[in-house]
C-alpha cells in the first residue's frame, strides 16, 4: 500500500494526503507560500503492496516489511535518524563537528535538475545563488552540503548522470564547522519590543530602553528569542494574567523566555520543562543572565512520553546540567496558577491531559505554537478541560487560553 | 489564494539564493541540514523551524518533505513545502530501500500502473504541479521508476 503521509487522527476518511493551507503573508518579514492541495482528497484506495524482487536481488527487498522500514533512501540522504528529536537531543550538539560544503559549477539550464538530483544522491541541501546575478555567463555555481564522511565524488557523478548532464561538472570541496553557521545565526537577533515597556534583548545587544523591563536572552539553539508571534502572544497573555505571586509552568520552555518574563512580571516561581537538552542549557543560562536564582526558576528535562518518569532522567551529558529529579515536578502537578505551552499542534493535542493536569482547578492555561487554521481542533479538544476559552491571533498564529474546569 | 504569490512576483524582490533541502515533517531543528544551509544566509532559522514544523503537523512525523526556500536580499524568505520525492514514494510502494545499481539490467522490483496513478494524484496536489496533466505526471513517474530499476506492469 502506498505510504500514508498523513497522521491517522480524527478524520473519518483514510486520506493519503491533505490539502495545504492557503497561503497568506505571516508578516512583512516572513512571508510564506504554500499552495492549496488538489481538489478534494484521494479516495481511500488501499492498494495491495505488490513487490517482487527479481531473482538476482537480495530476497530481503521483497518483503512487505520493507514498506514499514520507512524512509530508507531519503534517510541516507538526510541522516534523518540523527535528526529525530529524541536522538539528537540526547546526543547533545557538537559545535565543532565538521560538514562538507561542495561548490559545483554547471550550466544555468541544468541547475534546477542537478539540484534535485543531488538531493536524491546524498546532499542534505543544495543552494543556487540567484541566477540573475550571474550576468551573461552560461555557468552558475551551486553549493551543496553533505554530512561529514559522505562520498561526495560518487554523489556528484551519480547526480550528474541522473540529471542527464553530458558533461562532468567541476567542483570543489571545503570543510565547514557547525559553529560557523550557529555564530551567523546569532547575529540575526535584535532587541524586540514585545509590549509597552517590555523588551526581549539578545545577550550581546544593548537594551534600547534601559528603564523598561528587559528580558535578556541568549537564544543558543533553543526557541524563544522574542520576535516570533507565538512568543509575543504568550507574553501578552502573561502580562494579562500575572498579578503577582503566581506559580507558573512554562511547558516547552525553550530559552526560558516565558518563565523569565513571568518572574519579572511578579510571579513567585516559574518552572520550565522541555524535552530538549538544548533548552535546559539555554533556559538555565538565561535565568542567570536575568539575575534570577535557580530556586526561582527550576528547569527540568522531561521525557517525550506523556507522563514524565518519576525516576531521575538518565540523560545528563555535562556535569553542569542539573541531574533531573522529576519527583519534585511530579508533586507539583495540579498546583500551578498559570500554565503556558508554546509548542506544536500535535503535542498539544496528545498531551492535553498532561498540560492541563499541571494547572490547579481554576488555574489559567494558554497554548500556542498553532496556526490560526489549527485553532478549531485545539478548541475542540481543550474545551473538554477548559472553560472561558479565548483565542488571540497575530500574523497567522494563534494562542488559546482558558481556565481549568473544577 | 494566489494573491500572495502574484503580489510577490509583481514586487520582484531581489532574490539572494534558492535553497533546496529535505526536512522531516514536524522535526525541523537548528541543525543540519537546516542549520548550515539557512545559517549561511543569515536567515531566521528558528522562525523557519517553528513555521515549517507547524505547517507539517498534518503529515506523519519525519516524512521527508521537499522544501524550496527563496532567500531575498532583504533577509526575508519564503518557502514552499512539497511532498517527498517521487523516488521516495516508489521505494515505499515497492518496499525497498535502495534503487537498483544497474537499472535496465537488473530490476529491483515491480509496481503496477495503479501505484503510478496514486503517486501521480499525490504529486498533482503539490504546489506548482496542478497544471500538469495526470498523464504527464505518470509518464514522468514511470521514467523515474525505470531509472531506479523498478518495473511498471499493468497488473500483478
Amino acid at each position: 500500500m502506498l505510504p500514508s503521509l498523513v497522521r491517522a487522527s480524527h478524520a473519518p476518511l483514510r486520506r493519503l494526503i491533505s490539502s495545504f493551507s492557503s497561503p497568506r503573508a505571516l508578516s512583512p518579514r516572513l512571508p510564506y507560500v504554500i499552495s492549496s492541495g488538489g481538489a478534494g482528497s484521494l479516495p481511500p484506495l488501499i492498494l495491495p503492496l505488490c513487490a517482487f524482487s527479481s531473482p538476482s536481488r537480495d530476497s530481503a527487498c521483497g518483503s512487505s516489511r520493507g514498506a514499514q522500514r520507512g524512509m530508507g533512501f531519503c534517510a541516507r540522504a538526510v541522516d534523518v535518524s540523527d535528526e529525530a528529536p529524541s536522538t539528537s537531543a540526547a546526543a547533545g550538539y557538537d559545535l565543532s563537528a565538521p560538514y562538507l560544503s561542495v561548490r559545483i559549477r554547471c550550466l544555468k539550464q541544468d541547475a534546477e535538475v542537478l539540484s534535485e538530483a543531488l538531493l536524491c544522491f546524498g546532499a542534505t541541501s543544495v543552494t543556487v545563488d540567484d541566477i540573475a546575478d550571474a550576468g551573461n555567463l552560461d555557468e552558475i555555481s551551486i553549493t551543496s552540503i553533505y554530512a561529514d564522511g559522505e562520498d561526495v565524488n560518487s554523489s556528484v557523478s551519480s547526480a550528474a548522470s541522473s540529471a542527464g548532464l553530458n558533461y562532468s561538472p567541476v567542483y570543489e570541496i571545503s570543510v565547514g564547522k557547525q559553529c560557523d553557521w550557529v555564530a551567523t545565526m546569532q547575529e540575526t537577533y535584535e532587541p524586540t519590543e514585545v509590549a509597552d515597556g517590555l523588551w526581549v534583548v539578545p545577550k550581546w545587544g544593548t537594551p534600547p530602553d534601559p528603564q523598561a523591563t528587559n528580558i535578556i536572552i541568549n537564544p543558543g539553539l533553543a526557541f524563544g528569542a522574542g520576535e516570533h508571534p507565538t512568543t509575543k502572544l504568550c507574553l501578552h497573555f502573561l502580562l494579562e494574567v500575572i498579578k503577582g505571586g503566581e506559580h507558573v509552568l512554562d511547558y516547552g520552555t525553550g530559552t526560558g523566555v516565558l518563565g523569565i518574563a513571568a518572574l519579572k512580571m511578579g510571579a513567585a516561581v516559574a518552572t520550565g520543562i522541555d524535552i530538549d537538552p538544548q533548552a535546559i542549557i539555554s533556559a538555565s543560562e538565561n535565568l542567570l543572565l536575568n539575575g534570577l536564582h535557580p530556586n526561582q526558576m527550576p528547569v527540568y528535562l522531561v521525557s517525550t512520553s506523556a507522563q514524565p518518569s518519576s525516576l531521575p532522567n538518565p540523560v545528563d551529558e555535562s556535569g553542569e546540567n542539573k541531574l533531573i529529579n522529576n519527583l519534585d515536578l511530579e508533586s507539583s502537578r495540579g498546583t500551578y496558577d498559570v500554565v503556558a505551552a508554546n509548542i506544536l499542534l500535535n503535542p498539544l493535542l496528545e498531551l492535553v491531559e498532561d498540560i492541563v493536569g499541571y494547572a490547579k482547578a481554576g488555574g489559567i492555561v494558554a497554548v500556542s505554537g498553532i496556526l490560526v487554521e489549527q485553532v478549531p481542533k485545539v478548541k475542540q479538544i481543550y474545551s473538554t478541560y477548559l472553560d472561558s476559552i479565548l483565542v488571540s491571533e497575530m500574523d497567522g498564529w494563534a494562542c488559546l487560553q482558558g481556565t481549568r474546569r473544577v | 489564494m494566489m494573491a500572495a504569490t502574484l503580489k510577490d512576483a509583481a514586487a520582484r524582490k531581489p532574490v539572494l539564493a534558492t535553497i533546496r533541502l529535505i526536512v522531516p515533517a514536524g522535526a525541523a531543528r537548528p541543525a543540519p541540514p537546516v542549520g548550515p544551509a539557512l545559517g549561511f544566509y543569515r536567515l531566521n532559522l528558528m522562525a523557519f523551524c517553528k513555521d515549517f514544523n507547524a505547517r507539517t503537523q498534518k503529515y506523519k512525523a519525519d516524512t521527508p518533505m521537499q522544501v524550496t526556500l527563496t532567500a531575498y536580499k532583504d533577509s526575508t524568505f519564503e518557502f514552499v513545502v512539497k511532498s517527498p520525492s517521487v523516488s521516495w514514494f516508489l521505494k515505499k510502494a515497492a518496499g525497498i530501500e535502495t534503487a537498483s545499481s544497474r537499472p535496465g539490467h537488473s530490476n529491483v522490483s515491480s509496481l503496477t500502473l495503479r501505484h503510478v496513478y496514486e503517486i501521480a494524484k499525490l504529486k498533482q496536489a503539490d504546489p506548482f504541479c496542478k497544471h500538469m496533466s495526470l498523464e504527464a505526471l505518470c509518464k514522468s513517474i514511470i521514467g523515474t521508476a525505470n531509472s531506479m530499476g523498478i518495473e511498471i506492469v499493468k497488473d500483478l
